[in-house]
């Protein structure tokens, strides 16, 4: 199956539209089940435009990488979260340091302060996925705000990836996509990571009887 | 013959560890030994091959090992062969007290081998992306085991670590990302496009606004990891909550690698843009860290994170030695690293037997330890001289080589600053140090442990009582002995591979 370059750039422009109206959801939604398949389909749309510029250029392995991006974070890793609030009392983010009103305006801004950033990057090939660098910008930033205004545990996971996914886009919008032996490293690491997250997330329910972060202030000094 | 030595670094622990995870305690140790042992002895002679032939190079243009990599390679391996000895004994004391679960030694050690494996892969890849894939799986690995003893302030310490730990090599990746298009616009798409050998080469030719843009978010990331103010807030509570000897791992071998990862941006970054961008950026947050760790040494009232902070204070100190630059302050970074590495990981050694036999980290229940445990007392108050930076020792002559080095680069103004600093730390390290050397030993106790079971023989199951004491007498003085005697004289091999290390420092070699 072949793509051509117009379709693939169409395509990856969709998808960044999604991604980045995804991104805006997931900063101001308090529904950390939502959340989770919410990040989760942002990440298999990642790889799905990976995919589309993949097909488009006859990279194998763009799409091999975009394929098994699109299995492990948009399923594995939402299974994994999801059997973790399962078991958590808490499902939803009720004190947030911003409220969602004003996470709203501030990832509205996020996304045209991007949009302005991405325009200074001169192209030194014409990439067609490139156009999804104003989108990657947005999500690191996104995430960033996610990690810094939340206090439940699994929240802050879905801000990791979140920033995770915009630099996943940032990849393959600058470069096409990292060596593949690269890729494979980045996408086992994030695994871990989660798997290591579920870890740790088991053991506050243990110890804490909650996944507030709140609970973790007693260090200091 | 390199790819062999290669595959034992690196394949053997991680193959023996994971066999190690289902051992018990017993069976798990001798795994590591059997991981690590020939790890080390094969990372011993890839860096003889080194220091002797040149660069090599292995699997395709996969693994590169130059004189630096070399280096760091064997401080790596040498401190874990430390740490892994240290390990039975803190187990021990660890299931006398309960605190252990019947599985916990197999996944402690299992967990080690993982991670020693993961930190010596970093100086043998030949790819700033492999590079960064290792680091962040140490990163993982090694936030289980900051948080293996399962309490309250572990689990705090851990997720914090992993939280901040993602985000910060986040950038690191970001920075990678940026340097890979950069070079991809010179070398087009190559799999050797993030191969460090190549960049160097063409860095000249490299877009400078991505190389500026990459070294700043390498330097984010990877100073994250290398506890680095303002991002070094994950590490006295990591440093301090990880069970003893994996503090000593952290302190001793994991903050050198990460410093290893952004020096080769430095000098990518140097041979792109000329050495003033990378370099200013680097004496800056150097002299920041040592300056952010300062009030902490002298006001901290917990042994362990004392220790965490006097590492954000040598890593400051290293950082900023790699921005002064020149033959003198970058022979110092090379003495500092390797002196730092051994004497922190015998501190957090002695320090965690004491930590454990009283059962508190803190400086004012800890004090009149040189009477109850004079071995670990001993040890302790070495260290911490050497650690301050008393003559003679490696890191007095490194101390001297890089401040006289700042000076004669005409960096006198950041020189002047990290020599009062340096001072005012000696000051709050060894005070606290000496008041839990020679203290009054009157402090409340939460557990009594009888002297005569106490100290000889503190754990191994299988060596005999006078045999564990004596090695554990070997494992505190021999790094300590050869950390002084690196400050009165280098043997000539020793000096040629310091020198051969200096010059790949300074852009000479590679």
């Amino acid at each position: 199956m072949t793509v051509d370059a117009r379709s693939a750039t169409e395509l990856v422009d969709a998808c960044a539209a999604v991604i980045v109206v995804l991104g805006v959801l997931l900063v101001t939604v308090r529904s950390i089940g939502r959340s989770i398949w919410m990040v989760a389909l942002q990440s298999a749309l990642v790889g799905l435009a990976a995919v589309a510029v993949g097909l488009a250029t006859g990279s194998v392995h763009l799409i091999a990488g975009g394929l098994l991006a699109m299995a492990v974070k948009g399923v594995v890793v939402p299974l994994v979260l999801g059997s973790i609030l399962r078991r958590s009392s808490v499902h939803h983010e009720r004190h947030p340091l911003l409220p969602s009103r004003v996470s709203l305006v501030a990832a509205v801004a996020i996304v045209f302060a991007a949009t302005a950033a991405a325009d200074g990057v001169s192209p030194a090939a014409s990439f067609a996925a490139r156009r999804a660098l104003p989108a990657a910008i947005s999500l690191v930033l996104m995430g960033l705000l996610i990690v810094m205004t939340r206090r439940k545990a699994l929240s802050l996971v879905v801000g990791l990836l979140v920033f995770e996914n915009g630099i996943a886009l940032a990849a393959f919008s600058l470069t096409y996509a990292m060596p593949f032996v690269v890729e494979l490293g980045v996408l086992f690491d994030a695994l871990l990571a989660v798997v290591v997250a579920w870890v740790y997330a088991r053991r506050m329910l243990d110890v804490f009887g909650s996944l507030s972060t709140d609970e973790l202030r007693s260090l200091r000094g | 013959m390199i790819e062999l030595l290669v595959v034992l670094i690196v394949v053997a622990p991680v193959v023996a560890g994971v066999a190690a995870w289902f051992g018990d305690a017993r069976l798990a140790q001798r795994l590591a030994l059997a991981g690590l042992g020939p790890s080390i002895v094969a990372g011993t002679v890839l860096a003889v091959l080194v220091f002797a032939n040149g660069p090599a190079h292995a699997f395709d243009g996969l693994v590169a090992v130059d004189a630096f990599g070399a280096y760091v390679l064997v401080l790596v391996l040498v401190v874990a062969g430390i740490v892994l000895a240290g390990s039975p004994g803190h187990l021990a004391h660890e299931q006398r007290s309960g605190a252990l679960r019947a599985d916990d030694p197999g996944r402690y050690y299992a967990l080690l081998l993982w991670f020693a494996g993961g930190l010596a892969a970093v100086p043998l890849v030949d790819s700033l992306g492999l590079v960064w894939v290792a680091i962040e799986a140490t990163t993982i690995v090694s936030a289980l085991l900051v948080g293996f003893t399962r309490t309250p302030q572990a689990i705090e310490a851990a997720w914090k670590y992993l939280i901040l730990g993602s985000i910060g090599i986040g950038f690191a990746l970001l920075g990678t990302l940026l340097i890979y298009a950069s070079s991809v616009g010179v070398l087009g798409e190559t799999s050797d496009a993030l191969a460090w050998t190549r960049l160097i080469g063409i860095a000249p030719r490299l877009d400078p606004a991505y190389v500026r843009l990459a070294f700043i978010f390498a330097l984010a990331g990877y100073g994250t990891k290398a506890g680095l103010a303002p991002f070094h807030t994950w590490l006295p509570d990591a440093h301090s909550q990880a069970p003893s000897p994996i503090s000593a791992l952290l302190s001793g071998a994991a903050l050198a690698v990460s410093l290893y990862a952004l020096t080769r941006f430095h000098l990518v970054a140097v041979g792109a843009l000329g050495p003033a961008y990378s370099s200013t950026l680097l004496v800056a947050f150097g002299l920041l860290s040592l300056a952010v760790a300062l009030p902490f040494i002298v006001a901290q009232g917990d042994l362990k994170r004392l220790l965490a902070y006097s590492s954000i204070e040598h890593l400051g100190l290293a950082t900023l030695a790699l921005g002064f630059g020149g033959q003198l302050a970058l022979l110092g970074f090379t003495l500092h690293l390797a002196s730092h590495g051994l004497a922190k990981a015998t501190a957090f050694l002695s320090a965690g037997r004491l930590v454990a036999e009283r059962g508190s980290r803190r400086i004012g229940r800890l004090t009149g330890s040189l009477a109850r445990s004079p071995a670990d007392g001993l040890a302790l108050v070495v260290a911490a001289l050497v650690l301050a930076g008393l003559p003679p020792s490696g890191i007095f002559a490194a101390e001297l080589a890089i401040l006289f080095g700042g000076v004669s680069r005409g960096w006198g103004f950041a020189a002047a600053a990290a020599a009062v600093i340096l001072a005012l730390a000696v000051a709050g390290l060894l005070f606290h140090v000496m008041r839990v050397a020679v203290g009054p030993a009157g402090a409340k106790r939460k557990r009594d442990v009888e002297p005569a079971a106490g100290e000889p023989g503190d754990g191994e199951t299988h060596a005999g009582r006078a045999g564990g004491s004596l090695g554990r007498a070997l494992l505190l003085t021999v790094p300590l002995t050869v950390v002084v005697a690196a400050g009165l004289w280098t043997p000539s091999p020793v000096r040629a591979a310091l020198d051969q290390v200096v010059l790949i420092l300074g852009g000479g070699g590679g």
